[in-house]
């Protein structure tokens, strides 16, 4: 027993050993990351010593980025499923050793989204509250408490699923399917859930019309997968140039019909949206005459949902042209999907609920420079949480970290083979 | 998931050996790091509400046993002598058995003097910067409750202005409570004799209440709020009007430490036009069992969302 | 593969190098902007005014003879036989247009009891026959602190309501078992010769956190 948590413990500080080992580019982009971190931790105290009021946010507008990037990122966390369900259900054997980081990067999206949360709360030395059995967890009435249980446990399976398997790579043995396969089922219905749930919180509040409608569930898991696997896309891309580690471009071809169908769905969806809000001429459409077109001389977002709005048409339209398939507009098209779908999901989303408020005033909202550095804060950690994830997963996807060349170092995963310097 | 066989890379040499230089970089680069990171927590030094270990780990309101209750009250009254220099009363009032209160508000004789909006302020120790008011007043154009229509800073030289109607909101103690419902920590209830409260001290300030409130009656302390020391009630209750804290809801709570003493809330007393009239509706008796029974029209605000308030505006004629 | 010259190797190393010793200078000038510290802080916002304590009086809008009878204090200006003859009823006048004309002696007294004039006669309220009592006109005589029985005879309905506590103002204690209320009179509030409310000067109007740059919505606007 004790031999197996010493291995367990030994391998554990090899790959963290391995994440501050590297080649100048990974200590250049860690070491940005960091800054980036800092200067959000730096941020983020100054809130804590300061109050809220250090961020744009007010009674009109009580939620802001915090919360329109947390939005955001259940969706690519929730997309991660999107690379399980062709694997595991349809037997796609070109994606089948790509999986992992797809949930490698549902594991750091679940990290910010609780960082972002936490970052919101206007007490978090009070978190413990919500602790079901020794604070006071309203489940089931209240969506935020399914929120905390199903994002938490979506984070212990995935790094269950995700650990479990490096670990017995790692140790060079056989996975046992039953530690693992029912676990791959259950997260691809528990990703659906953590999305359909945080569009609950929304959904729930008779008070905000822009918010009370069927259509947002739909629209967030349409987004999430036109989302999320494009930032799978271009992050596997990314590490097969870094690492060599074996991709075909047929996965990505794969990943690249998913993006489609889903953006396909997606600008449908907003088409419905547009026409039931603006059709009929009733009078709950102020918020969507704010975020489209401005109401009563304010327009701060409308530059902004018009510019997703056009990314957004401009990928669709990429995407079901062939042109796509070349790996250079992909990117492109990818590209274009992120920033288009976080600006719609994130600011054209949560802002305009509040605008005009429940009393008809318009208070327009504009995130303030502190906030604005938590933000860069969390997603240097994130994207930091990502690296590192990687950089522990790669070698021993590669057989290079591995316990048959335990005691012989860190460099041996560490250092490259003396042809190619850069390598990790 | 099985992996692809390891691709073959040849087992590498050790290393150059580790030279004092890479050495004295490694540690440069991470004393460097941890000053940075220290440096960086440094804003909490100007934190000046600090929770001491008592507050941190207090119970909810409604597991404190009387005892535990009065000493978080004794607590509570030391706090504010420390911060105001004068030493408060605070009292947990417990609702009273078959009351039920319920507010109605004569859209006919309110002249929108917004005299009720600060007289709340001065009873419930309100912040004054950034500036926290339980109540707002609507300006209505004659004719219409579309809500989008209202003017929320309207300052005339004299009020009531000809073609217009005022209608002060403010939490509307609804039967059916959205803020109730969404809070995930149980913050906010609504206790027997229908006054939706907060206990300050559990509050985690997520403000899924304030999104979920449809009358925009809930708000936030964005700072510690300000209260002038010479402004300062002392007489205050736990559910009440005692000092909030930065970063927690508050709201309106039918001006909890008078309406459970049997007085009317401050908002009535100061109303120079007998606008507001307020009472148990449990009570045949009442004025507010008189109006509910006499007059014809009512308006519940947003009542197709289904909150059931226990506001209720009307008319004399 | 990798095709670059072999001291690939020692640039690798210069880079690495270079990039570390940057990192060290970028995490010390961190340190020390953190340490300056000067951005962030909540901007400064300005001051707002704390409210006349006028707006927060709850007296009532006039005080009645009655009170002034209960507060025990002069009435000399009340005495109505100090200048009138007793049991010689006062003589109205009109001008052309059949306007009361208010005699000097009386010139605070504003009519306004009634549109066009309606309420024209002192003596539709006052008993001419006993200044120190009022009429009203089903031929009840009263005292002035019974004034409200006198408003009724004519606002039924106002009067009902003022009595069930749903008209006019009540402060004290909803629950009567716990404490006393007072409920204001009529000319509490209301100047019996000219009944309408004055208009007042509003209490000042919400400072929102986040004032626009520039107002832009004046009034209503659809």
């Amino acid at each position: 027993m004790t031999r197996a948590i010493r291995n367990y413990l030994v391998f554990l500080r090899r790959c963290l050993g391995i994440a501050f080992v590297g080649d100048w580019r990974y200590y250049l982009w860690m070491g940005l990351l960091t800054v980036g971190c800092l200067l959000g931790l730096n941020a983020y105290a100054k809130q804590l010593a300061h109050g809220l009021i250090v961020t744009g946010m007010s009674d009109e507008v009580s939620w802001g980025v915090y919360i329109a990037n947390f939005t955001f990122l259940v969706g690519v966390a929730a997309a991660a499923v999107m690379m399980v369900i062709p694997v595991y259900i349809y037997d796609n054997e070109e994606l089948h050793d790509l999986v992992i980081f797809g949930e490698l990067l549902a594991v750091a999206a679940i990290l910010m989204c609780l960082a972002f949360v936490t970052v919101d709360l206007g007490r978090p030395d009070r978190f413990w509250h919500l602790i079901p059995g020794i604070g006071q967890l309203n489940f089931p009435a209240s969506m935020l408490s399914w929120d905390v249980i199903v994002l938490n446990g979506y984070l212990l399976l995935n790094l269950h699923i995700c650990g479990y398997l490096l670990y017995c790579r790692y140790q060079g043995r056989k996975p046992g399917r039953w530690f693992y396969i029912p676990f791959v089922f259950v997260a691809i219905v528990w990703a659906v859930s953590i999305h359909t749930v945080t569009a609950f919180l929304y959904v729930g509040l008779g008070g905000r019309p822009f918010w009370n409608s069927s259509i947002v569930g739909p629209r967030f898991l349409a987004s999430a997968f036109t989302a999320g696997p494009a930032m799978i896309i271009l992050a596997l891309q990314i590490i097969r140039r870094i690492t060599e580690y074996h991709i075909t471009d047929k996965a990505l071809l794969t990943l690249r019909s998913i993006v489609q169908v889903s953006m396909l769905i997606n600008v449908f969806l907003l088409v419905n949206e547009v026409f039931k809000e603006f059709y009929s001429g009733n009078l709950h459409v102020a918020s969507s005459r704010y975020l489209y077109l401005g109401l009563d001389g304010y327009h701060a977002l409308v530059p902004w949902i018009w510019t997703a709005i056009v990314f957004n048409l401009v990928a669709m339209f990429l995407l079901v042209l062939p042109l796509s398939r070349s790996l250079r507009w992909l990117n492109l098209t990818c590209v274009l999907c992120i920033i288009g779908i976080w600006i719609e999901k994130g600011m054209g989303l949560v802002i305009p609920g509040f605008i005009p408020t429940p009393l008809g005033q318009v208070v327009e909202y504009r995130p303030s420079f502190n906030e604005t550095l938590v933000c860069i804060g969390i997603w240097a950690f994130g994207l930091l949480s990502y690296t590192v994830f990687l950089r522990m997963s790669v070698p021993i996807l590669q057989g290079r970290l591995a316990r048959s060349n335990e005691g012989r170092g860190a460099e041996v995963a560490s250092a490259a083979p003396a042809s190619s310097p850069t390598r990790l | 998931m099985s992996f692809p066989d390891p691709q073959p890379h040849p087992a590498v040499p050790p290393a150059a050996d580790v030279s004092r230089r890479s050495f004295l970089r490694t540690s440069a680069v991470l004393t460097a790091g941890l000053a940075a990171l220290a440096s960086s927590l440094r804003p909490l030094f100007e934190m000046d509400d600090f929770p001491s270990a008592e507050r941190f780990m207090q119970k909810y309101y409604k597991e404190l046993t009387p005892e535990e209750m009065a000493k978080v009250l004794r607590r509570i009254e030391g706090e504010v002598e420390k911060q105001y220099g004068i030493r408060p009363h605070v009292r947990d009032l417990r609702p009273m058995d078959g009351v039920e209160f319920v507010y109605a508000l004569n859209l006919t004789r309110c002249i929108g003097c917004r005299k009720c909006v600060h007289a709340c302020v001065q009873e419930n120790n309100q912040s004054r910067d950034p500036e926290i008011q339980y109540i707002r007043v609507l300006r209505m154009p004659h004719g219409s409750l579309d809500i989008d229509k209202a003017e929320h800073n309207y300052a005339p030289e004299s009020v009531p202005e000809k073609g217009y109607f005022y209608m002060p909101v403010q939490c509307q103690q609804c039967r059916n409570p959205p803020c109730v419902k969404v809070c995930p920590v149980h913050a906010t209830w609504q206790e027997t004799d229908g006054i939706t409260v907060i206990d300050y001290d559990w509050c985690i300030g997520c403000r899924y209440c304030e999104a979920a409130c449809p009358y925009w009656a809930r708000h936030f302390n964005f700072a510690k709020p300000a209260i002038p020391k010479d402004r300062l009630n002392p007489e205050m209750a736990y559910l009440g009007n005692r000092p909030r804290l930065q970063g927690v809801m508050e709201k309106c709570h039918f001006c909890i430490q008078r309406t459970r003493a049997g007085r009317y809330p401050a908002c009535l007393e100061v109303c120079p036009a007998g606008a507001r009239k307020f009472g148990n509706i449990l009570d045949p008796n009442s004025e507010v069992s008189y109006i509910l029974r006499t007059k014809r029209v009512f308006i519940q605000l947003k009542e197709e969302l289904g909150t059931s308030p226990r506001f209720f505006y009307y008319f004399d004629v | 593969m990798d095709d670059r010259p072999r001291n690939g190797r020692l640039n690798g190393r210069i880079r690495t190098a270079a990039v570390l010793w940057g990192l060290v200078a970028s995490f010390a000038i961190l340190a020390a902007a953190f340490a300056r510290n000067p951005w962030g802080r909540p901007a400064p916002r300005e001051a707002i005014p704390l409210v006349d304590p006028a707006f927060l009086s709850t007296a009532t809008n006039r005080r009645s003879y009655a009170d002034l009878v209960r507060a025990k204090e002069d009435l000399s200006d009340y005495d109505c036989y100090a200048c009138h003859e007793k049991g010689k009823p006062p003589t109205l006048r009109f001008d052309e247009h059949q306007n009361l004309v208010i005699p000097p002696e009386h010139a605070d007294i504003v009519m306004g009891h009634g549109e066009h004039g309606r309420n024209n006669n002192c003596f539709n309220c006052h008993n001419e026959n006993n200044l120190e009592l009022l009429q009203s006109r089903d031929g009840r005589v009263l005292k002035f602190q019974d004034s409200p029985q006198l408003c009724g005879s004519c606002h039924g309905p106002t009067y009902e309501d003022w009595e069930a506590g749903a008209h006019g103002r009540i402060s004290g204690f909803w629950n009567r078992t716990l404490g006393l209320i007072k409920r204001q009179d009529c000319v509490n509030c209301h100047n019996p010769h000219s009944p309408t409310f004055q208009g007042r000067k509003p209490a000042p109007g919400p400072h929102p956190l986040r004032p626009p740059a520039t107002p832009v919505r004046a009034g209503p606007v659809h």
